[in-house]
């Protein structure tokens, strides 16, 4: 399935390499400004290729996937500064940022597999507002519960620059995330379980009555993606340096994500990466020298989009295609 | 005599204050076609249900094949064998013909194994093969229902419960239909079927069970059933109940 996988999408694969090995060369040619809102790309392409695995593979929307943010870096930091200790990290900085990664990404994993049992026997907007409470809540009790410093701060240990500065290093690490993420998501698309995703998101009762394990398959995809979300919440953590629980448990991240995904093409592999681009390329650059008009340029501009492209940019370039394929056929 | 391959005994399914089904016991025979009918509200879509696992029974049992299933899960069933066609045709419209077939076939019983020489099987037994490459959602009425079915053969049945697939045809695809039921019973699956519509039900039924408000009123062959005093009662109504 894999082989014939990745047969069938050789262009595109090779279009990937190409796209990765330019990104790679960024932090050399580009003005640090410019390092810095490819960073946020690459950060907001792995949060909506994250969020997709669930959502848009799923169709499991999530509204609140910023808890995973926040708790990513909390649990990263928290770890790093208790339980390491300074001296650890400043002896074996890499290893250390390596372990509060995992403790991050197992934070991440560890409540997802808690709330999921109760959370996903909720279907639609009752799942997605759900969520939304599970942020607030682990918002609410990072801010409140002294020990986690969330409304006090906490300040996160350096880690080695190897010579680079300081935006190209997270530059990397956020460009190293982002394709390993896409890796996964496209194992997972091609994969059986990802049939059985897609005809989970088009109907779950139908698909249970084909024997697609969907309470299985909807637990995994969401621990995944939370521990997915959480890496790059330990990632930005450690690129802000400090965090505050506002900082981290941000509204805006889980509605972006929806936003990266719908502009894009939901469901897709490059989506994600397409409505990133628009996204920060407009707020960050085109439109950054207008900031009382922003908000309303790109809420106008979404608004457009969606009704000219419900599908996304992918989804109306799929839909194009294929109108033009069977004119095609069906011409004499 | 066939052997049993779906045994009901005693089924009751309430529902709050409501008895959807009383009691019922009824046999499917391996390699036949059994036709369950009845007036609207008379407990077939019930009776379905609780053998899919859709909804837990009050009291009684079912087996399958010697095992007893209720309380089973739809996924187990499944993989056991157990595949429904639905009567509102449930398609998944983005995904294509193919791969609305081929999900059946990864799934349900053996899933991995033959996928796909399952798939095109199921597409060829149902001649949609010529669609294979539309998006599920494009097809009309009648090919829905064709799709059901071959989304349900390729899981690999050994038992096919057929929810009403003729509703809302025409008769030259009525036929169609009994003609695919007919050659999936060839091919040694074991067919379940709900239909109002009586001249199919006749023309293609090994045995028929008759339900109605929710009790088994009648069994028997398409002749037997169609002579049936009780039966006609339950259809036509008595003179006494004007």
């Amino acid at each position: 399935m894999l082989a014939e996988a990745l047969a069938r999408h050789r262009w595109w694969i090779a279009l990937t390499l190409l796209g990765i090995a330019a990104a790679a060369v960024v932090p050399f040619v580009l003005m640090p400004f410019h390092v810095r809102v490819g960073q946020m790309i690459l950060l907001s392409t792995g949060l909506g290729l994250a969020w997709t695995l669930l959502g848009g593979f799923a169709g499991y929307w999530s509204f609140g996937h910023t808890a995973f943010i926040g708790l990513g870096a909390f649990a990263a930091g928290l770890f790093e500064v208790n339980a390491l200790g300074t001296e650890f990290m400043r002896t074996d900085p890499l290893l250390g940022f390596a372990l509060g990664l995992l403790a991050g990404m197992a934070a991440c994993a560890v409540a997802a597999a808690l709330v999921a049992w109760p959370i996903l026997r909720l279907r639609g907007i009752y799942f997605a507002v759900a969520m939304l409470g599970v942020a607030q809540v682990l918002s609410e009790l990072t801010n409140s519960i002294e020990a986690f410093q969330g409304s006090l701060g906490l300040v996160l240990p350096r880690i080695p620059a190897f010579g680079l500065r300081t935006e190209a290093v997270f530059y990397y690490l956020l460009l190293i995330a982002a394709v390993i993420i896409l890796a996964i998501a496209f194992l997972v698309k091609n994969a059986r379980i990802g049939q059985g995703l897609a005809a989970m998101r088009e109907d779950e009762d139908t698909a249970r009555m084909l024997g697609v394990p969907t309470e299985r398959y909807k637990i995994t995809m969401f621990v995944l993606s939370a521990a997915l979300t959480g890496a790059l919440g330990v990632i930005y953590a450690h690129s802000l340096g400090y965090i505050t629980t506002g900082s981290v448990y941000r509204t805006d991240f889980s509605l972006n994500m929806i936003v990266y995904n719908l502009l894009g093409g939901i469901g897709t592999l490059v989506g994600p990466l397409i409505g990133a681009a628009i996204m920060v390329l407009l707020t960050q650059v085109v439109l950054g020298s207008f900031l009382n008009l922003h908000m309303f340029l790109t809420g106008a501009m979404l608004v457009a989009l969606v009704v000219a492209a419900p599908k996304g940019i992918m989804g109306g370039l799929a839909g194009t295609w294929q109108s033009w394929r069977r004119r095609r056929t069906a011409a004499p | 005599m066939r052997a049993p391959i779906l045994q009901l005994t005693n089924v009751t399914k309430r529902f709050r204050g409501l008895v959807a089904t009383d009691r019922v016991s009824l046999t499917v025979a391996a390699g036949s076609i059994t036709s369950l009918i009845g007036p609207n509200g008379a407990g077939k879509s019930t009776i379905f249900n609780l053998v899919t696992g859709y909804l837990p029974l009050s009291e009684g049992e079912i087996r399958f094949h010697d095992e007893r299933i209720d309380g089973k899960s739809t996924v187990a069933l499944a993989r056991r064998g157990i595949a429904r066609a639905f009567q509102i045709a449930k398609p998944f419209p983005d995904i294509s013909v193919h791969d609305n077939v081929r999900i059946g076939a990864l799934f349900g019983r053996d899933g991995r194994r033959d996928v796909d020489q399952v798939t095109e099987r199921a597409l060829a037994l149902t001649g949609l093969e010529d669609f294979a490459d539309r998006p599920a959602g494009d097809l009309t009425v009648g090919f829905l229902r064709r799709l059901e079915i071959a989304r349900a053969i390729a899981a690999r049945p050994i038992l096919l419960l057929a929810d009403e697939p003729c509703a809302g045809l025409n008769p030259a695809e009525t036929e169609e239909i009994c003609d695919i039921l007919r050659r999936i019973r060839a091919r040694g699956t074991t067919v379940f079927l709900v239909e109002h519509d009586m001249e199919a039900v006749m023309r293609i039924s090994d045995n028929i069970i008759v339900l109605d408000a929710g009790a088994k009123i009648a069994e028997g062959t398409p002749g037997e059933i169609s002579a049936n005093p009780a039966v006609i009662a339950a259809y036509l109504g008595t003179p006494d109940a004007a």
